[in-house]
C-alpha cells in the first residue's frame, strides 16, 4: 500500500509543458512586432507585465544639488534627471543598493551604481539650454540613450543631425548656473516608473474571420459596399474583378462587433463569424532605448524564470509535510 | 504620509518565508499556498497552468488586498496527487516553457537578423 501512494505522490510526474512557437514580424532596436503561438493569455499578460514592470533598467536615484539658481526648484530637477531613460544594458548583471555588500548601505560603489556630474552655468545673453548631453557618466557603458545614439550615428555617418540637442533638463538665462553630483542605481519599473525599460507593450488575440460565402453572394454589390463601409476599421474589401468581398487586414479588427450588427441589421445574421484565436498573440514591444526591445523580451523571460524558481517550495518543507501527510494516512 | 515604502513590494521582509502552506482541515488533498512579495504575473500563470493538470480538482489564486503584498493559490487535487506536488510539477512545467519560449525566441532572432542581411 505504501509502494502505490509513494508511486502516487512521486513516480508518476507526468508533464504538462507547452512549446510555445515565435514569429518575428518586424524587428528595430526600439521595435517589436511578434507572433507568440501555443501558449495562452496568463503567459502572455506575465510577460506583458514583466516587460513593463520587473525588467531592470539604471535611472538616476540620487541628486546632489551644489549650486542651483536656475528657475526650476531642486526636486523638479531631481525629478526631470530621474525620467532621463540611460544606457541599460549592463543592468542585468548589476546589484541592486539594496542587495549591495561591497558598500556600506550608501548604495554608492562600483557594483551598485553609476556617478553622473552636471555643472554648466550661461555667461550669455542668449537662453542656454541644460540637456541630457551635458551630463558627464564616469561608467561610459551608461549615459543617456540619446547621447549613445547620437554618437553611434555619427560616427556611422560623418555628419551632425539636427535632431543633436538632447533631452532638455532645465533653461539658463545670463548668471544662472546648475551644478551637481546624480547617482543612477539599478531598479525596476514596480518601484519607480522611470526604470521601466517599455515605452508600451500590448498584445493581441489572433482574429480569425469566417465569411459566410453562400450568404455572401445574395448580397447585391450595393450592399456588400455598405456592409464593408461599416467596419469602423479596414478590415474588409470587395475585390475589382470578382467582386467579392475579402478579408483585406484581419489584424486590423479590433473585436468592435460593428461588421457583425450590421449583418444582423441586413437581415442576414450569420453572414460572418469572428472569432479569437484563443493560443495566439501578436505582440508589439517598444523600448524607451535603455535596453533593445529584442533584448527586452528575452530579460523578461529571464526576469519571470527567476521569479517561478523564487516560488519553489522548499525542499525540507514539502518534503516534511508529505512525509507527515502519509504518516497521517497510514 | 503614511503610505508604506515602495521597496515593500517587492522586497521580502527578512524573517519572513517567501512560500508556505497549509493543508485545509476540511478537505483531503486541499491547501492553500501563501506566496509573499507576488502578483497576478505569478498568480495567474500558476493557476492556469495548475488547469492544464487532470489531477487537480481545483487551482485558484487571490490578491486579498492590494496593500498586502502576497497571493493565496488553493490547490484540491485527486487522492492521485497532492497539492505540493501539483504545484511544484506547475513550476517546473513553466520553468520548461520558458526554456524553450526563450530558446525560440533567440532562435526566431538570429535567422530574422540573417534574413535582414540577406535582404540587403
Amino acid at each position: 500500500m505504501t509502494e502505490k501512494m509513494m508511486g502516487g505522490a512521486g513516480a508518476s510526474r507526468t508533464s504538462y509543458q507547452r512549446y510555445p512557437r515565435v514569429r518575428i514580424r518586424e524587428m528595430k532596436d526600439d521595435y517589436l512586432k511578434f507572433e507568440l503561438r501555443d501558449t495562452d493569455a496568463s503567459m502572455a499578460n506575465a510577460l506583458r507585465r514583466v516587460m513593463l514592470a520587473e525588467v531592470p533598467t539604471i535611472a538616476i536615484d540620487l541628486v546632489e544639488i551644489e549650486a542651483n539658481s536656475s528657475v526650476l526648484n531642486d526636486e523638479f530637477i531631481a525629478h526631470r534627471l530621474g525620467l532621463i531613460p540611460l544606457t541599460s544594458d549592463d543592468a542585468m548583471s548589476m546589484r541592486f543598493s539594496r542587495d549591495c555588500d561591497a558598500c556600506d548601505g550608501d548604495g554608492q560603489c562600483e557594483f551598485c551604481s553609476v556617478e553622473f556630474f552636471l555643472s554648466v552655468r550661461c555667461d550669455s545673453d542668449q537662453t542656454l539650454d541644460v540637456t541630457s548631453a551635458d551630463l558627464q557618466s564616469t561608467n561610459p557603458r551608461v549615459c543617456p540613450v540619446d547621447v549613445a545614439a547620437n554618437a553611434l550615428s555619427s560616427a556611422a555617418d560623418g555628419y551632425d543631425s539636427a535632431e543633436q540637442k538632447g533631452i532638455i533638463i532645465v533653461k539658463l538665462r545670463r548668471g544662472q548656473e546648475l551644478r551637481l553630483r546624480a547617482i543612477a542605481r539599478k531598479g525596476i519599473g514596480k518601484d519607480h516608473a522611470k526604470w521601466s525599460p517599455a515605452a508600451t507593450v500590448t498584445f493581441m488575440y489572433e482574429p480569425q474571420i469566417h465569411i459566410n460565402e453562400d450568404l455572401m453572394e445574395t448580397l447585391t454589390l450595393e450592399e456588400k459596399r455598405s456592409w464593408v463601409e461599416s467596419s469602423p476599421t479596414k478590415v474588409f474589401g470587395i475585390d475589382p474583378n470578382t467582386q467579392q468581398v475579402v478579408v483585406v487586414d484581419a489584424e486590423a479588427y479590433t473585436y468592435d462587433d460593428e461588421v457583425i450588427k450590421k449583418a444582423e441589421a441586413m437581415g442576414k445574421p450569420g453572414l460572418i463569424e469572428i472569432y479569437p484565436k484563443e493560443d495566439s498573440f501578436i505582440f508589439t514591444v517598444e523600448s524607451t532605448g535603455a535596453i533593445k526591445a529584442s533584448q527586452l523580451v528575452i530579460n523578461a523571460i529571464d526576469i519571470l524564470k527567476q521569479k517561478l524558481d523564487a516560488v519553489r517550495l522548499q525542499d525540507e518543507e514539502s518534503d516534511m509535510k508529505e512525509l507527515t501527510s502519509h504518516l497521517g494516512n497510514l | 504620509m503614511n503610505a508604506p515604502d515602495r521597496y515593500e513590494r517587492f522586497v521580502v521582509p527578512e524573517g519572513t518565508k517567501k512560500v508556505s502552506y497549509e493543508r485545509d482541515t476540511k478537505i483531503v488533498n486541499a491547501a492553500s499556498f501563501t506566496v509573499e512579495r507576488e502578483d497576478h504575473t505569478i498568480g495567474n500563470i500558476l493557476r492556469m497552468q495548475l488547469h492544464r493538470d487532470p489531477n487537480v480538482l481545483f487551482a485558484g489564486y487571490k490578491l486579498p488586498h492590494p496593500l498586502q503584498y502576497k497571493i493565496i493559490v488553493r490547490i484540491q487535487t485527486t487522492s492521485q496527487s497532492s497539492p505540493t506536488q501539483a504545484y511544484s510539477q506547475a513550476i517546473d512545467d513553466l520553468d520548461k516553457e520558458l526554456d524553450s519560449l526563450k530558446k525560440g525566441f533567440e532562435d526566431e532572432k538570429t535567422r530574422f537578423e540573417e534574413k535582414l542581411r540577406q535582404g540587403y
